[in-house]
C-alpha cells in the first residue's frame, strides 16, 4: 500500500514561512490532491493509450499523437495542471503574511561565517525571463519588495509540497544523492573546493559541508530574492557557504579553482546553448582530475515511449520549456564539445538517498510525481 | 559586486502589503475544446481544497472542545496536528477526494474494462432480442 507522505516534517529553520492552521490544511490538500492523482489517476493514462491503440513499442510522439485528444489524458493533465497553480497560491499566502516576521527571525539568527554577494546588474537570462519556470509565479528572479527574499521562501516550501516531503525534511535528497554517486564513483577526489550551479535556496548545496567537512562550499545562482533566502537559510542551520549571484554560463572564479561542480536539476532549466556554456564553464573551473556532477530525470532514450511521454508532460504543461530537449542530451558528446575527454565522460541512474520515503513512491518518473522514482539520474565528466 | 550584509534582508516598502503575483508568465494550456471547462474544473478543485481546510477547522474545534477549556479562533488557528492526528486527516482526505473525484475514478474503471466487456448499446441489444 502506497503511503502518501506529509506536510508537517519539513525541518523548520527560522527562515521558514509558520503556518496557521488553515494554510497548512490548504498546502496538505493540495498534497493529497497531488498524490491522489499521481497514485490513483495517472496510472489510467496506459489503459487510455492501449484504449487508443498505443503499442508497448511506440516512442513518446507516437504517444502523444495517440493522447493529445484523449479525454481522460486530458482531464487529469487539467487537474494536474491546476495542482500546480493551487500550490503555488497556497505557499505564497502565508508568506505575504509573514515576510516582515520571516526578515525579523532572520536579524536573530547567529552568523556561522557564509557569505552572500549580489551584482544588480546582472542580466538574467532569456531563459528565465520568458516564462516563469515551473508556473511559479514571478520565477525565481523577480522582486516584489525592497531586498526580497520571497520567490526564495516560496520556493523552499514549495520544493517540500512539490516533491511530497520525498526529498527529506530539507528537500536535500539530490545533494544527498550526488555525493552518494561522487564518494563511489570519485572515492580519491577529496574535494576542498565545492562549487553548486543554480543553487536556489541551497536545499541541495548544504549537504556538501557535512559530507566534506575540510571543503569551501561556493553557490551561484543569477536570481538575488533566492541568494538572500538561501544565505540566510544556510546561517540558520548552522551550513557555512558562500553564495555568490551569477550566471553558471560565466562566472568570476578562477581557471582550475574547484574540485567538484555540482548542479541539481539545473540543466532543464536553461537552454541549449546554455547547457553548453555551463559545460565549458565548468572544463574552464575544473583542476585536472576534478569533476563534475549534473542531477536530473532520465533521459528518454532510456525508457519506453510512454514512459518517456509521461515524463515529458512538463515540457508543454508545466512551463518548463528545455525540459524535453535536455531529456535528450548525448552526454559523451556534449562533454567532448566542452573540451573534456568524451571517455571521461559518465551518465548512471543512483538511488535515492532519502530512504526513508520508499514507502511513499510510485517508483515512477511521470508528469507531477517528483521524488517519486526512487532514484535520480546523474551525467557529467572529468577534467 | 556590491556585497550585500544580513541586515538589510527583506525590506519590504513600507507603504503597501506584500502581494505576490497569481499568475505565471507563460501562456496556460487549454485542455477542453470550450475553455470555460478549463475554468470551471479549475474553480472545482479549488473550492474542494477549501471545504478540506473548513474540515480541518472544524475537526480542530471538535477536539478543542472534547478539552472542555475555553477556546476562540486564536487558538484554532495555532492548533498544530499531532502525527496521529494529521494521520487520521490524510485519512480522510484521501476518502475526500475518491468521493469527489468519483466520476474520475469511473472512468478509470470504465479504461479497466474496456476491452473486456460489452458496450452500452451490446447490453441493450443483448436483453431486446434475447
Amino acid at each position: 500500500m502506497l503511503e502518501s507522505g506529509d506536510a508537517q516534517t519539513q525541518t523548520p529553520h527560522a527562515m521558514l514561512a509558520r503556518n496557521t492552521a488553515d494554510e497548512l490544511a490548504r498546502q496538505e490538500y493540495v498534497k493529497s490532491l497531488k498524490f491522489h492523482l499521481a497514485s490513483k489517476v495517472s496510472p489510467a493514462n496506459a489503459l487510455a493509450f492501449a484504449a487508443n491503440g498505443g503499442k508497448p513499442e511506440d516512442n513518446r510522439h507516437e504517444v502523444a499523437r495517440l493522447l493529445k485528444n484523449d479525454p481522460f489524458y486530458n482531464t487529469w493533465s487539467a487537474m494536474l495542471r491546476t495542482s500546480q497553480e493551487l500550490m503555488w497560491r497556497s505557499v505564497q499566502l502565508p508568506i505575504e503574511r509573514t515576510f516582515d516576521e520571516i526578515r525579523d527571525r532572520s536579524n536573530v539568527v547567529a552568523p556561522v561565517g557564509g557569505t552572500l554577494e549580489l551584482d544588480p546588474d546582472l542580466e538574467i537570462p532569456a531563459y528565465h525571463r520568458h516564462v516563469d519556470i515551473h508556473c511559479m509565479p514571478g520565477g525565481y528572479h523577480s522582486e516584489f519588495a525592497q531586498e526580497d527574499f520571497s520567490s526564495g521562501a516560496v520556493y523552499d516550501r514549495a520544493v517540500y509540497l512539490y516533491a511530497m516531503g520525498r526529498m527529506g525534511p530539507e528537500n536535500s535528497d539530490i545533494g544527498d544523492t550526488l555525493i552518494n554517486v561522487v564518494k563511489d564513483r570519485f572515492a580519491d577526489l577529496e574535494p576542498l573546493r565545492i562549487l553548486d550551479m543554480g543553487c536556489s535556496v541551497g536545499h541541495s548545496t548544504l549537504p556538501y559541508v557535512d559530507a566534506f567537512p575540510d571543503a569551501e562550499v561556493y553557490a551561484v545562482d543569477v536570481a538575488a530574492p533566492m541568494l538572500r533566502y538561501a544565505h540566510m537559510r544556510a546561517e540558520s542551520l548552522g551550513k557555512k557557504v558562500h553564495f555568490s549571484q551569477q550566471n553558471a554560463e560565466h562566472t568570476n572564479f578562477e581557471e582550475g579553482s574547484f574540485d567538484l561542480i555540482v548542479s541539481h536539476i539545473l540543466i532543464h532549466e536553461t537552454s541549449h546553448r546554455a547547457s553548453r556554456a555551463i559545460m565549458r564553464e565548468c572544463r574552464r573551473l575544473l583542476r585536472p582530475g576534478g569533476v563534475v556532477v549534473h542531477g536530473e530525470t532520465p533521459p528518454y532514450r532510456d525508457l519506453p515511449g510512454f514512459d518517456a511521454f509521461m515524463l515529458d508532460w512538463d515540457t508543454r504543461n508545466n512551463n518548463e520549456p528545455y525540459w524535453g530537449a535536455s531529456h535528450e542530451i548525448d552526454v559523451a558528446s556534449i562533454c567532448e564539445e566542452a573540451g573534456f575527454d568524451p571517455d571521461k565522460s559518465f551518465e548512471g541512474l543512483q538511488l535515492s538517498a532519502f530512504d526513508a520515503a520508499e514507502a511513499k513512491r510510485t517508483r515512477k518518473f511521470q508528469g507531477g510525481d517528483f521524488g517519486g522514482g526512487g532514484q535520480w539520474y546523474f551525467w557529467g565528466a572529468q577534467a | 559586486m556590491a556585497v550585500v550584509g544580513s541586515g538589510t534582508f527583506g525590506e519590504r516598502r513600507l507603504d503597501m502589503a506584500l502581494e505576490l503575483p497569481r499568475k505565471a508568465k507563460g501562456q496556460r494550456p487549454k485542455y477542453f475544446e470550450d475553455a470555460a471547462i478549463d475554468r470551471v474544473l479549475a474553480i472545482t478543485l479549488s473550492l474542494a481544497g477549501e471545504v478540506s481546510v473548513l474540515r480541518d477547522r472544524i475537526d480542530t474545534i471538535e477536539r478543542l472542545s472534547a478539552i472542555g477549556k475555553p477556546f476562540g479562533p486564536a487558538e484554532v488557528d495555532s492548533f498544530e496536528p499531532t502525527a496521529e492526528i494529521a494521520a487520521d486527516r490524510e485519512r480522510w482526505r484521501s476518502n475526500y477526494l475518491e468521493q469527489v473525484l468519483l466520476v474520475i475514478q469511473q472512468d478509470v474503471d470504465d479504461l479497466k474494462q474496456r476491452n473486456s466487456t460489452h458496450s452500452y448499446d451490446e447490453a441493450v441489444q443483448s436483453v431486446e432480442t434475447t
